[in-house]
């Protein structure tokens, strides 16, 4: 039992939080883009932190259910229909069989997550769920979905009349916390940082545009161009999702979820794990500036945004349990 | 610790930031932590134990796109290039760019090529090829910049199996020649 694609969207696919342990044969951590938004989808229908769950980009597929379940969405919002009812992100859905999910427009943000309770059934590659589609494995088929493919999860254990929103959702205040405010990236300093020339070293006084070359791997951004003191050579060394190279000609380029393990470009900079979701949830044309941190301030966001997820987590498992 | 990159002149590590501070109970930063333990460990270690492979030895059908050019740049003959690039084996030094794609060397500088200034956009997975000093195996179908020299029957990156990966950093590999006879019988692609 499961869910059909009528409709495929623009590149939708399975992801969980990555896989690890694997970078030293160059395979990288993959996963989903927002790792805030895709924990979250899963606590909101009661499953562990690391299920699969579908990443979708506008346009976005239409879905037919075949079977009832409980769903979420979070993440990006793009005007969610349940047949012909609206329905919010950062909530809690029952879906009847021969619902039809769709999304009619985009709203906010880039990447909506669905997840369903007791995940989308998906193979598993090196531990994980996520879809690699360089190499084409994991998720489902290792690749994007498209029209006609039909993904499993389990049945539900309780039954119910009609298609339901359920009465709980996320604080505004506590997504603001992750997402707010939405332009402004924090980083430390890259370790070829200090190549950088005196100017280019207040990157921070620079807005930067996100431009149409961006994708899973990574975001290019255009801007004034950044110098190095002089030309140095970097010898391949390794890079993470964050990491923000400086190219020949002068650009940046932010790394992202399914970057390459080693690079040979100078790393001025890494964005703080704490802001990739609010990074992966902007579009290109979106201008962003940066602020630097200190390790101490970098580590001190993502415990501060673990312990919302925890938060979130055990919230959803109490009200739940009152279904 | 979560994963780590071996690299020419580099050890990456990566680590769990929020289950090093909740386990551990630090004033400290996760980052600080990591680096004193990690430099603690370096200078314990013996740098003089060297753990003893086999060589690895990768069949090659040299037929590559670029074999005649890189005879002509360097006025050797084919048969010359290829008993060159035979006749040394070579270290992997890392594992990058590709999932699977070793770097090895070091090229005799009597073939040593620098790359295409403009990437083919598809070169097939096995195919072997040269950027400097460096030789290396095109593990995936993608887009490549090295001097094709050849290709290998075998499959060096295999996601059916549970090491998908024929090489890993410190690896000595051996190139051998084959015909396109052995190649064909030989091939997993």
């Amino acid at each position: 039992m499961s869910i059909k694609i009528i409709r495929p969207g623009v590149q939708t696919t399975l992801q969980d939080s990555g896989r690890f342990g694997h970078r030293s044969i160059g395979v990288g951590s993959g996963g989903a883009m927002d790792i805030f938004a895709m924990k979250a989808a899963n606590y909101l229908c009661g499953n562990e932190h690391n299920q699969a769950v579908m990443e979708i980009n506008f346009p976005a597929p239409e879905i037919l259910f075949l079977q009832d379940g409980m769903i979420s969405l979070t993440g990006a919002a793009f005007s969610a229909m349940i047949n012909e009812t609206a329905v919010p992100v950062w909530r809690t859905i029952l879906v009847k069989k021969d619902t039809v999910l769709k999304f009619t427009q985009p709203v906010s943000g880039a990447k909506l997550y669905l997840a369903v309770k007791g995940g989308w059934q998906a193979k598993q590659w090196l531990n994980s769920y996520s879809t690699h589609l360089k190499i084409g494995v994991g998720g489902y088929c290792g690749r994007a979905l498209k029209k006609d493919d039909v993904i499993d999860f389990p049945l539900n254990r309780f039954s119910f009349e009609a298609n339901r929103i359920l009465p709980w959702h996320i604080a505004q205040h506590e997504l603001n916390k992750i997402y707010e405010p939405q332009n402004i990236i924090r980083c430390i300093k890259g370790t070829e940082y200090n190549w950088l020339d005196d100017t280019s070293q207040h990157f921070e006084q620079n807005i930067f545009t996100i431009s149409n070359q961006s994708d899973r791997m990574g975001y290019r951004l255009n801007s004034s161009r950044l110098a190095l003191q002089h030309p140095m050579e970097l010898i391949s060394s390794a890079v993470d999702a964050g990491t923000v190279q400086l190219l020949p000609d002068g650009n940046v380029i932010i790394l992202m979820a399914d970057h390459q393990t080693t690079g040979g470009y100078p790393r001025i900079a890494s964005v703080i794990k704490a802001d990739l979701p609010k990074l992966a949830q902007l579009n290109p044309g979106k201008t962003i500036c940066f602020t630097k941190v200190s390790i101490k301030e970098a580590e001190d966001a993502l415990i501060s945004m673990e312990e919302t997820l925890t938060g979130i987590k055990n919230a959803c498992q109490l009200n739940l349990k009152s279904i | 610790m979560v994963d780590i990159v071996p690299a020419y002149h580099s050890l990456a590590v990566f680590y769990d930031v929020v289950k090093i501070k909740r386990r551990y109970q630090i004033e400290v930063t996760a980052y600080d932590f990591v680096r004193l333990f990690t430099e603690d460990l370096i200078g314990q270690t013996n740098t003089t134990i060297v753990t003893k492979r086999d060589v690895i030895t990768i069949p090659v059908y040299y037929n590559g796109a670029d074999l005649d050019n890189v005879a002509q740049q360097h006025q050797l003959s084919t048969a010359e290039v290829i008993a060159i690039h035979t006749s040394s084996s070579y270290r992997v030094f890392m594992i990058g760019f590709l999932p699977g794609f070793a770097y090895m060397g070091k090229v005799d500088e009597r073939i040593a090529t620098p790359r295409h200034a403009a990437p083919r956009t598809q070169v097939q997975p096995g195919t072997v090829g040269i950027a400097g000093f460096q030789t290396g195996i095109y593990p995936l179908q993608s887009p490549g910049g090295w001097q094709l020299l050849g290709r290998t029957p075998l499959q060096i990156f295999n996601v059916q199996k549970i090491k998908p990966c024929l090489l890993q950093a410190g690896d000595t590999v051996q190139f051998n020649a084959i015909s396109k006879t052995d190649f064909d019988k030989l091939n997993e692609y």
